[in-house]
């Protein structure tokens, strides 16, 4: 018999109980690699969007934490494609429109100018891309287009006005996919923010030392000024750090966390009543270990064991629900292409390490409870 | 008879339990010579499982001490060691692991010292065919008599190859025909290997296979003599 094999009938010993504190800490760790794995699929996904179309750096106005109230002055996009390094530069309008006929809120709708290098890699599905002078013309992602059943020259109505559709267009990324591109005049107009644009997307020269050159132009956006000497007020930052900065993203990041961290609780607060039950019914059997000879140390392997066994075998358990789950939401309409079907394998490690984490703290005090015992008293335990 | 020859003195051996009003064991001297054979006898309450226990470090005494091979128990470091590799142990109700199976039983305090699965299985297997429980060496404890039961302690308690094996009232719980099973079984031990066996019982039948019975009353040591049948 091998140590491991203790364990396991140990735990088989109140089999129902033991599926139940396992079950508690799937639900627990299931909800973390969900969560988690949503938070990480919305930023690889925007994280895509950017290097799909070589984006470098994504200039922002400075002291905004969030993107959406970011408002730059469209014509500082020439200032910034005439410094050394910068090959080409696109100013950029972004929001969140709703489609209430499909039933579909949250969509980002992008302006870009007809002429941007962004266009450069977004293959078409059907239709064509942006020309310049288009007005009232929308290219439709594939999500969004299955969704609302469009299809390149149908109409569609967004924020009351009628666009034609002139394209259908599969980005590799799905938060791009269930999104639409209008020329960028078209809506500045829409939202009323004539001559302004969110942000501009830098694509800095090739060369050897990308990441430096990166790290330079940042600097030189970051010290432009204007005619009058006023520096202009600018934040420019690589396309990684972008992104892990993006405050939806951290909100996303921290509601994630905050949520995972109370079902953890939950699950600990499960796994620590368990253990300390199984101990105190096993109290006598504990004091029969410890007088043939096995020392504290094993006694606590052994309790330990047991606690991190059945938080393996809920965090097991919890990652296939998870996995399943949030395939299962990627396939929804209301909520398709704004969450990965695929979950993180480092999502999938996190949600281990928290379940051995909870394996420990739930089961350490009841370890070592059970190993400080007196034999004697332990025996004469009824 | 010398010093080498002593395998338990204690000197003036006392427990008080913590509330101070039982003394349990008072200035107990008592010798254990290695191979004897000895009941220790009592009334309930006299102080005899509460000897066995400070004979086998399962608890510390007040004051006095427990030399075991003229070593004091009370500068030794490890004494879970101590218990796991010289002594065995059999109790009144056995204390079987009642998920594992009887060989698996005997295998769990061979994890203290470090050997093997395969050996411990077959060393498991080896004590089984000793006591005779070969047969029921897949079966568990429920699925056992409780002679069968205390077959299978007494396995275990031999698993480390202890040196002295001490027992609780080992035929408490049996009735006259396994009992009588198990006596003999402590007398082969005793006889073909040489083992010492310490005996806490209430019954004079049991007492009277010893080579010599301790009796205790009050937690006082009255009479140390040799058992006259075996004398």
């Amino acid at each position: 018999m091998h140590f491991g094999t203790l364990i396991v009938k140990n735990l088989l010993r109140r089999p129902v109980r033991s599926l139940l504190t396992a079950t508690g800490v799937a639900l627990a760790v299931g909800a973390v690699v969900a969560l988690l794995g949503v938070a990480r699929g919305f930023e690889d996904s925007l994280l895509q969007v950017l290097q799909v179309h070589d984006v470098d750096i994504v200039v922002t106005r400075a002291g905004k934490t969030d993107r959406m109230t970011s408002v730059l002055d469209e014509r500082w996009g020439q200032l910034l494609a005439g410094l050394p390094g910068v090959e080409a530069v696109t100013g950029a309008l972004m929001d969140v429109v709703d489609f209430r006929d499909a039933n579909l809120i949250g969509v980002f709708i992008q302006g870009w100018p007809s002429d941007s290098f962004l266009f450069d890699q977004l293959p078409l599905r059907s239709g064509r891309r942006l020309h310049p002078g288009d007005r009232q013309c929308v290219l439709l992602g594939a999500k969004l287009a299955e969704i609302l059943q469009k299809t390149a020259g149908d109409t569609v109505q967004i924020e009351m006005h009628p666009f034609r559709v002139v394209g259908v267009y599969e980005s590799y990324s799905l938060y791009e996919n269930r999104s639409a591109i209008m020329p960028l005049e078209d809506f500045q107009r829409l939202m009323d923010r004539q001559g302004q644009v969110m942000a501009f997307h830098v694509k800095v020269s090739p060369g050897p030392e990308k990441a430096a050159a990166v790290e330079t132009v940042c600097r030189q956006i970051e010290n432009l000024s204007d005619q009058q000497g006023r520096r202009l007020p600018l934040e420019a930052r690589p396309a990684y750090d972008y992104v892990k900065s993006t405050l939806q993203i951290r909100q996303v990041q921290a509601m994630a966390w905050v949520t995972s961290v109370i079902a953890l609780v939950i699950g600990a607060v499960g796994m620590l009543n368990t253990m300390i039950m199984s101990v105190f019914e096993r109290t006598h059997e504990i004091g029969i270990l410890r007088a043939i000879g096995w020392r504290k140390g094993r006694i606590v392997r052994m309790i330990l064991g047991e606690s991190l066994l059945l938080c393996l075998a809920g965090a097991t358990l919890g990652t296939l629900a998870a996995v399943a789950g949030v395939y299962w939401l990627s396939g929804l309409p209301v909520v398709a292409g704004l969450v990965q079907g695929k979950i993180s394998p480092v999502v999938i490690g996190q949600g281990y390490a928290i379940a051995v984490l909870v394996g420990l703290a739930g089961g350490l005090y009841p370890a070592c409870r059970g190993a400080r015992l007196s034999p004697t008293e332990a025996i004469r335990h009824e | 008879m010398s010093d080498a020859d002593a395998l338990f003195r204690t000197v003036n051996l006392t427990k008080v339990y913590s509330d101070g009003s039982v003394n349990a064991l008072v200035d107990a001297n008592v010798l254990i010579l290695q191979g004897q054979y000895v009941a220790v006898m009592g009334p309930s309450g006299s102080g005899k499982s509460t000897l066995l226990n400070l004979l086998g470090a399962l608890d510390r005494p007040t004051s006095g001490e427990v030399f075991f091979q003229c070593q004091p128990l009370s500068a030794m470091r490890d004494l879970d060691h101590f218990r796991a590799r010289q002594l065995g142990f059999v109790f009144q109700s056995f204390y079987l692991l009642p998920t594992l199976t009887a060989a698996e039983n005997v295998q769990i305090p061979m994890f203290e010292i470090g050997c093997r699965a395969a050996q411990r299985a077959r060393r498991a297997a080896e004590l089984l065919e000793l006591v005779g429980m070969s047969h029921r060496a897949g079966h568990l404890p429920r699925q056992l008599s409780v002679g069968e039961r205390q077959r299978v302690a007494i396995a275990r308690a031999l698993a480390n190859r202890p040196i002295v094996l001490l027992a609780d009232e080992p035929t408490g719980n049996l009735d006259s025909h396994n009992a009588a099973q198990v006596l003999e079984l402590f007398e082969r031990l005793h006889q073909q290997q040489q083992m010492t066996v310490v005996v806490v019982t209430h019954s004079a039948e049991v007492a009277s296979r010893a080579q010599r019975i301790i009796r205790l009353r009050d937690g006082r040591v009255i009479d140390d003599a040799p058992s006259f049948s075996t004398c």
